[in-house]
Formats: C-alpha cells, sequence, structure tokens
C-alpha cells in the first residue's frame, strides 16, 4: 500500500541545510518554558515544513482513495481559509471511509492545533503515528504536533522528548515494518 | 408551549403509548366530549327559547368561540424535530451489495421508476443502478440535487459516473432517510406534517375533492352546500359533501358524527368562529394532521404523514400522484375505501379523485389516465411508521437529553442527524427475530428474548440498535436498558491486565487451569468450575482464554488483584458499581448490552474509546447547529498490550469456543468472545471485525434458566447478522512496543521462521520467551500437544 521515493542528491543536500535549520529551531522550542500562542506560529511553521525538509531522503505516500482525496482537498481549503471547525468535518467523513489511513489522522491532527484542541491533537497524531510508516515526513508531522500538544498541554519534559523523536523519523529503523 | 401539552394529554383517550389518539369520527365519545354534548342539549333548549328571542343567540355563540379557541391551541402541533439517519456515502471500492443499496434507497424514500428524471427516483438492480439523489442540507452545509449512475462488481461499488456528461464522480453522498419524527422531550407518538412540507397536489387536490371554495369562504359555503344538493339530487345518492374543510376540521375535533340540524347549525357556527380566529394556513395544516384515515388495532390514524407510512410504508414527500388520489378519497370514508380491505372499492374512489384532478386541471387527461392504469401500490402489512426505528429512537433520545439543554431541545422543528444505517437495522432485525425463531425450532425455549448492538469501531457510531425480538414492538428495550450478568464476556480484561505486565505474562505463559476455593467478602466458599467441569492442568494464558477456563482465568486474576479488573471497567465506561469480588472474573457483574458495546469498541479499536454515539449534530430548522458531538479519541495507556490481546480474541474464533463462527458467517478473520452465565440463563457473544463491533445477548426476561450457551444462542444470532454485512478481517497495528516473533508454542520459547511447529504471534516488548530452540529441537508434552498441534496444522 506503500511506496518509498528517494529524491535526487541537491534534494537531499537542501534538505540537510533545512534539518540543520530545523534543528536549531527545534532546540530553542524546546528550552521555552512557558508556550507561545499559537497563532504567532501555526502548524505550517511548526509541523509540516520542518517535517518536509527532514524527510526530503524518504516519502512515504499511502495510496488514496479518490473518494478520500476529494475530501481532504476540501478539508485543505477549509483549513486555508481558516475554517477550521468545517476542516475537521470534512476530515471526519473522510476517516468514516478510511479510519485507519495515518496521513488523514495526521492531517486532522493539525487541524485541532488549529482549533487549539490539544488533547484532540495529541490523541490523533499519537494514532497516525500507532499505525503509520512511523518513519519519514508523517513520521516528522506526528512528533512534532505531538510536541507542540505536549508543550501546550503543560508537558515539557514529554515535548522534549517528542522533539527526539521527529528526528529520529528519519535514521531509525522502523518497528515493525 | 408547555400549558399546550398538558392540554393536549389531558385530551388524549388513549394509554400513554397509544400512537395516536384513538378517535373515529361519530364512534366513541369521549370525556372531554361531555361538554359539547351538554352544550348540545343546552342548545335545543335554546332554539325553543329562540322564539322569545334571537338575543340569547350572542351568549351561546361567546361561548362557542371559547370552545373552539381553547381547544384548536390545544391542538395546534408544533412542529416536531425531524431525525435523519446516517447519509450513505458512496465511492468506488466501497464494499455494499446492491441489494442493500436498494433497501437503503427504499428507507430514504425513494421510487423506483423506468426513467428516473425527477429526484427521489431511482432505477435499476443489480448491477447498475440510475438513481436521481434529491438536494438536501446537511450539518455541514447543502447539496445540490444529481443525477448519477452507480455500477457494481463483485459486492463493490466499481464506478460513480455523472450519465449527462459521462465524468466520473469520486464521491456521492445521498440524502438520509428521515427516521422519525419526535418531541425531543415528550414521549409523543405521531407522525406529523407542515404544510410547507405537504406534496403540492395534496393540498390543492384535497381542496379540489373536498372544499374549492376553501380559500375564499369564512367557514361555510352555501353555494357547495347548494351544488351538494344538486349532485345528489341528480345522482339519488349521497355523492357530495357540503362541508367546506374547516367544517370537517371542527366536526373532526369537537363533535360527533351524528347529523341532526343543531348539530350542524353548531358546526356551522364554530367553522366561522375558526375562520374569525386563524388563518387558512393553520386551518389547512391541522386539518392534515387530523383527518381520520383508517384504524389499526385500537389505534386510530390520524394525518396525512401516518396514513402515508401506514398505506405505503414511505414519507408523505416521497408520493406520487396515484397514491395522493388514494389517500385524498380515502377522506370520504377511510373504512368504506380501506384499500387493504376492500382494493377494488378503494381503486374505484382513486380513480375517480384522479378524474377530478384532470377536470380542475391538476393534472392533464393523459397523465390522470397513466396513474389511473397503476396499481393501488400499497404495502402489505401496514408500515411502521413512527414505531420503525423505535429502539434506535430511543437510544437518540436518551442521548438528546444527557447532553442537551432542555431549552434547545424545545425548539421546535430541529434537525437531528444521527448514525443509523437503515440497511444494517434492518440486517439486525432480521437476524434477531429470524435467530430467535431458529434457536426455537433446536429446541430452545420458544419465549427467548433477543438483543443486539451494533457500532463502528473507529468511531464509535452506534449503526443499528434491536431491543426485542418484535422490532415493531415498543417497550422493554433490552439493549439499552437490560442489565444482565456477562459471564465470560468480562474475561478478556483479565487478560489484558496481565498482559500489560509484560515481565510477567505473555500469551505463552503457563498457568494452573486446577480447583481453586476462596473465601468471599461475606465469608462464604467459592468454588469456580469449568464448563465441561473438568480441570485441565497447566496451560498457557492464550488457551486459558480461547477455552474459557474459569479455574485458570480465576487464578490469573488473583495475581493480578480485583480492584485492577473493577477500576478499568469505571475507566472504559462503565459507570455504576461493579462489585470487588472473585466471581466477578468470570462475569458476575451486570452490563446492558449497549455497556458490553463500549467496553469492546475501545479494544477493537487498538486502545482508542470513543463514546459510543447516536448523534452527530443538532440543527435549528434554519440551519444553525446548536451541538456536534465530533469524533473525539481517547487514548489507553497500554495500547501495545490491547493489540496483543486483539490476536488472542481472533484465536477465540480460529481455535477457541466461537470456532463455529467462520462457518456460520462464511467469512474469516473475525475476533470476539462467547459469555455464559449459571445455569444457562444468559448468553452472550461479542465480536469484531476491522470496521464492525456487535453484541448479541439472548436470554429470558424473568432470568429462568434458559439452557443457552454464548456459542449455541447469542453467537448464532450475530453470525445472522454479520453474515449480511461487509465483513473486513481484523487487522493488526502493532503500535510501538508490541512485535511479532516466531515462538515455539509448546517449548514457550522463541523460534525461527520456517521451523516446524514455528507460529508467528504478538509479543509486548519485554514479554517475549528468553530462551530459543534451534530448528527440529523441540519439547512436546503429550497434554497440550492436540491443542497446538491444531494451530501447527492450520499454520
Amino acid at each position: 500500500m506503500t511506496r518509498i521515493e528517494t529524491q535526487d542528491v541537491t534534494g537531499a543536500l537542501k534538505g540537510l541545510a533545512c534539518v540543520a535549520m530545523a534543528l536549531l529551531l527545534a532546540a530553542c522550542a524546546g528550552g521555552r518554558t512557558e508556550p507561545a500562542p499559537i497563532d504567532h506560529r501555526g502548524v505550517d511553521a511548526e509541523v509540516r515544513t520542518p517535517a518536509k525538509a527532514e524527510s526530503a531522503g524518504v516519502q512515504v505516500y499511502p495510496l488514496k482513495n479518490p473518494a478520500v482525496a476529494e475530501l481532504t482537498s476540501q478539508a485543505s481549503q477549509a483549513e486555508q481559509g481558516g475554517n477550521y471547525d468545517q476542516a475537521a468535518i470534512l476530515l471526519e467523513r473522510a476517516l468514516r471511509i478510511q479510519p485507519r489511513d495515518p496521513e488523514l489522522l495526521q492531517q486532522m491532527a493539525e487541524v485541532q492545533v488549529q482549533k487549539q484542541d490539544y488533547a484532540q491533537a495529541l490523541s490523533f497524531a499519537t494514532r497516525s503515528f500507532d499505525i503509520g510508516p512511523r518513519v519519514g515526513e508523517i513520521c516528522a508531522r506526528n512528533w512534532r504536533t505531538i510536541g507542540l500538544a505536549r508543550e501546550q498541554l503543560g508537558d515539557n519534559s514529554g515535548a522534549r522528548e517528542a522533539t527526539g523523536r521527529a528526528d529520529q523519523c528519519m535514521v531509525t529503523k522502523p518497528q515493525g515494518l | 408551549m408547555a400549558k399546550k401539552k398538558t392540554t393536549r394529554s389531558k385530551k388524549t383517550t388513549g394509554t400513554k403509548r397509544t400512537p395516536t389518539r384513538k378517535r373515529s369520527p361519530g364512534k366513541k365519545r369521549s370525556a372531554k366530549k361531555s361538554s359539547p354534548g351538554k352544550l348540545a342539549r343546552l342548545f335545543r333548549w335554546l332554539l325553543l327559547a329562540a322564539g322569545l328571542g334571537l338575543g340569547l343567540l350572542i351568549p351561546w355563540t361567546l361561548w362557542l368561540n371559547h370552545v373552539v379557541v381553547a381547544e384548536f391551541e390545544g391542538r395546534k402541533w408544533d412542529l416536531p424535530s425531524r431525525v435523519y439517519a446516517r447519509p450513505l456515502s458512496l465511492y468506488s471500492g466501497l464494499r455494499l451489495s446492491p441489494g442493500a443499496l436498494q433497501r437503503e434507497l427504499e428507507s430514504a424514500g425513494y421510487r423506483r421508476v423506468d426513467n428516473p428524471d425527477a429526484p427521489g427516483e431511482y432505477s435499476g438492480s443489480g448491477g447498475q443502478f440510475d438513481i436521481f439523489r434529491r438536494a438536501f442540507r446537511f450539518d455541514d452545509g447543502p447539496q445540490e440535487a444529481l443525477r448519477f449512475r452507480v455500477s457494481f462488481s463483485a459486492g463493490a461499488v466499481s464506478a460513480l459516473a455523472s450519465p449527462a456528461g459521462g465524468g466520473e464522480l469520486g464521491l456521492i453522498r445521498l440524502d438520509p432517510a428521515e427516521i422519525a419524527s419526535i418531541y425531543p422531550l415528550h414521549d409523543e407518538d405521531r407522525s406529523l406534517v407542515a404544510l410547507g412540507d405537504v406534496p403540492e397536489l395534496l393540498v390543492t387536490g384535497l381542496q379540489a375533492v373536498e372544499d374549492r371554495q376553501f380559500k375564499h369562504h369564512h367557514g361555510v359555503d352555501p353555494r357547495g352546500i347548494a351544488r351538494a344538493m344538486w349532485a345528489n339530487l341528480r345522482a339519488g345518492e349521497a355523492v357530495q359533501g357540503g362541508s367546506t374543510l374547516t367544517q370537517q376540521l371542527v366536526k373532526n375535533f369537537y363533535l360527533s358524527n351524528e347529523r341532526t340540524l343543531p348539530r350542524k347549525i353548531n358546526e356551522a357556527l364554530m367553522a366561522l368562529l375558526l375562520e374569525l380566529h386563524y388563518d387558512k394556513a393553520d386551518i389547512l395544516e391541522a386539518y392534515l394532521n387530523e383527518v381520520f384515515l383508517g384504524q389499526q388495532g385500537n389505534h386510530a390514524i390520524h394525518g396525512f404523514a401516518r396514513g402515508s407510512e401506514y398505506y405505503f410504508g414511505q414519507p408523505l414527500e416521497t408520493l406520487a400522484p396515484h397514491q395522493v388520489a388514494l389517500l385524498v378519497g380515502m377522506v370520504r370514508g377511510a373504512s368504506y375505501y380501506n384499500p387493504r380491505r376492500n382494493p377494488e372499492r378503494a381503486k374505484a374512489r382513486r380513480d375517480r379523485v384522479l378524474d377530478t384532478f384532470a377536470e380542475t386541471g391538476l393534472l392533464t387527461a393523459d397523465q390522470a389516465a397513466q396513474w389511473q392504469a397503476k396499481p393501488l401500490d400499497i404495502t402489505d402489512t401496514p408500515g411502521f411508521g413512527r414505531n420503525r426505528y423505535a429502539a434506535f429512537v430511543d437510544l437518540v433520545r436518551d442521548q438528546l437529553q444527557r447532553d442537551y439543554r432542555e431549552e434547545d431541545l424545545r425548539s421546535e422543528g430541529l434537525r437531528i442527524f444521527t448514525t443509523l444505517a437503515p440497511a444494517a437495522q434492518a440486517a439486525a432485525e432480521d437476524a434477531v427475530s429470524r435467530g430467535l425463531d431458529d434457536l426455537a425450532d433446536r429446541g430452545l425455549p420458544e419465549d427467548l428474548q433477543g438483543a443486539l448492538v451494533l457500532a463502528d469501531v473507529d468511531s464509535g457510531e452506534v449503526r443499528a440498535v434491536v431491543g426485542d425480538r418484535h422490532p415493531g414492538r415498543r417497550g422493554f428495550n433490552r439493549a439499552l436498558n437490560a442489565r444482565r450478568q456477562v459471564g465470560s464476556v468480562i474475561k478478556p480484561l483479565v487478560y489484558l491486565l496481565a498482559l500489560e505486565h509484560p515481565e510477567a505474562y505473555s500469551w505463552l505463559t503457563r498457568i494452573e487451569d486446577e480447583p481453586i476455593s476462596l473465601v468471599q467478602p461475606d465469608g462464604s466458599r467459592w468454588t469456580p468450575s469449568n464448563y465441561d467441569n473438568r480441570s485441565h492442568g497447566e496451560v498457557s494464558l492464550l488457551e486459558a482464554l480461547t477455552r474459557s477456563y474459569n479455574q485458570a482465568t480465576v487464578r490469573l486474576g488473583m495475581q493480578i488483584g480485583v480492584n485492577h479488573l473493577v477500576t478499568r471497567l469505571q475507566r472504559l465506561g462503565i459507570e455504576h458499581d461493579v462489585p470487588a469480588v472473585p466471581s466477578t472474573f468470570l462475569g458476575a457483574v451486570e452490563l446492558t448490552p449497549m455497556e458490553v458495546t463500549q467496553l469492546y469498541q475501545s479494544i477493537a479499536a487498538g486502545g482508542y474509546s470513543v463514546p459510543l454515539r447516536a448523534v452527530t449534530a443538532v440543527q435549528t430548522p434554519a440551519g444553525e447547529t446548536l451541538n456536534r458531538y465530533p469524533l473525539r479519541l481517547t487514548p489507553q495507556a497500554r495500547r501495545d498490550a490491547i493489540a496483543v490481546l486483539n490476536y488472542g480474541l481472533t484465536r477465540v474464533v480460529t481455535d477457541g469456543t466461537a470456532s463455529a463462527l467462520p462457518g456460520l458467517v462464511g467469512s474469516e478473520g473475525m475476533a470476539g468472545k462467547t459469555g455464559t452465565t449459571n445455569e444457562r440463563r444468559d448468553s452472550w457473544f461479542v465480536g469484531y471485525t476491522r470496521d464492525l463491533v456487535g453484541v448479541a445477548w439472548v436470554g429470558l426476561d424473568d432470568n429462568r434458566p434458559a439452557g443457552v450457551t454464548g456459542a449455541n444462542a447469542a453467537m448464532r444470532v450475530w453470525a445472522g447478522l454479520f453474515r449480511q454485512l461487509p465483513v473486513e478481517p481484523v487487522s493488526f497495528d502493532l503500535p510501538e512496543g508490541a512485535s511479532w516473533r516466531w515462538v515455539d508454542p509448546v517449548a514457550n520459547a522463541l523460534s525461527e521462521e520456517g521451523c516446524s511447529g514455528a507460529v508467528q504471534m504478538p509479543f509486548v516488548a519485554g514479554s517475549e520467551p528468553e530462551t530459543a530452540v534451534s530448528c527440529g529441537n523441540r519439547r512436546e508434552p503429550e497434554e497440550e500437544k492436540s491443542f497446538w498441534r491444531k494451530w501447527f496444522d492450520k499454520d
């Protein structure tokens, strides 16, 4: 159900630079005691962009059902338009069709971050990781979301642990694959 | 509103559960009617006195006025809330049988035609359907009407296309079936309809047949009376009535059918007064909901909406012209023209009404002739109407009353979106009633009762509820309210608590299945025995679970501590007290089928609990969302142990007490657990596939021994349901901390793939066997051999 793509070398090099940046940023984030309000940072900056950069070498794309693809693209539009409730409703519909799609679960987790429902963000990201590839971009997004949510929920040591796990998504051989 | 309700309930002459008020015009005079009766006598006296002075008419009219207003206000119905099933989403790859699609369409009131050219129609069967979807306002926005084609192959949707351009469509959501209209705060039982939702042809056609001057008269229509008298004279019989709709309503509301002059005058006066106070729309709406259309046992069928359900088994909005004509025709005499008892008479009446529709230009002559060529199209058996989904609606009511503010539920005309799957509900009802009939044929008691709950594993959405072997019967809802001992259905939680301690337990850990005697808190001794009255010596935990050994389970439980079990039950959603005694390990705890479903949802979903939901959203009539129940996950702590437990529960089905299940269902890949209680009083089966979890209970209402076991009764009912559903095998998404290992289960040692005797099973990290055997170097104690041998042969 999954296929793995390897990007060319220049892409990977660019990726490495970004990883270094991301690690610096992550270190800063780890040192904070008071979490910054989320609207100043956002899911794109905190989760998606660094995860994409870190995972430039290895990508895992679950093949998607067209009905789910239709709903997720509508959800992304709703999310970009700031309509997070609508995005969550659309993702819930997609999850009724594919309840155990790690990508969908992670997207839902990110929408929950936008909705500032960190407990649910944590739940969905954890579930995505539980049944996901535990490697590559989605793994990095799982742990970045978990880290963010834990931080917002006041679990600073858990958040630091999550940052470390996000970095490992690229290097550790995943269990159970 | 509260006042209105009080007035109404006082007037209800039936029992509390009577679905409609028992009032056939003219036959019965309820207590409330005694006041018009007295008035009538008074009126006769007044007629005498009229010679002395017409002026006395004024106080009389004032009195009638008071009666009319009080009565009409009491009967004006608020708009009920509409309850919708979950909408069916179609997409390529969806596992759905053509028969199930057809059932879904029928429950949503779709009409089968040759060429669907209007919303609400469909054609086709088997491999291909053309469907004209209706427009619908969902809780997440409106959706247009759309004609499309759905093709099937191999039990799944293979393509969705719009026939116009022929383009592929990704996802189509059908408008949902309307499953009930309810007053969330009251146990009313009515099917009501707002004027705006009544088909145009019914509204105009009714006036064409019964009262052409309705829009213009003031309650009484002298020209109509004259015309009727003339027509009746010419025909030599009463072919036309001169009563306006208002008069008919008055008669239905306040008076008997007696045909005396004073009564006629009273009726006319009251009609005039009614028109004075209320506008035409109010009067017409009251008429449409009040008109008498038949008798079902001792319940009167009032109103066109209920009539439509009763005769056609479909919502009023979906009726075709010939069906509308039949209902309009029946106004003249619901018993005389009863289409089930007097079909020929009813058809003649219907055809005459269709002629009238043509004469008045509501239909063309051609159309009328076309519809006249149709049969009556009534259902053979009376439609359930509101009762159709009563067991599920009980759950909707519970959930609404628990979670919504009372003032929200007071609003009129709420739109309630639920999770019911009509085709699955029909399958579940069939599984219970047919399953229990079969059990009676096999020698079990005739009066066995049953309950069944079906829910979606990952979302917790309840798809079907059956609370009685006769699904149409209202009364005790066993799925929600019958608290019964659960027996061995509890055992998996004991094993889960063990697996959560990987340093001490894995599926291969040995435990003694030997007699055990314990002192209960009340000082009595408790010596549990096994189902086969034997002890099995040293067995593995896996064998003890799959074979449901009591002595081994109690020993394991005592190692873990009963308090842990009680705490876990509470954490998984059991809200009432559970006794902390050793017999709880064997299920001496009373739970409802719904509670058992909640317990197992979390296990089936790999440790992500969601509260079971029947309602997803509630909207005001204007489309403002009052509240929503979104999907909310609560991860359980040891999901690694839950994944390992899931494996054990699949082994119950392949090698244990439920090994007959795959044969009964005709599919593989299910997980589950049987449960039987002392003296065979209760039979339980809990089972799940990747997508669905179902709980079946069978027993006797008075808790007598029933001769049932988990496998001989409830499992058969469960199988009767899942045989009709798509079965996707349980998947093992092992989370971090659990992994598959090749082991030699007999030696309780690690092995390797390909070695003889090696099987693969999941372990929580740290629970794996510490020693390894080399290929071919195995130990096989004789007493355990047969059990493992069975596995090897399978694997």
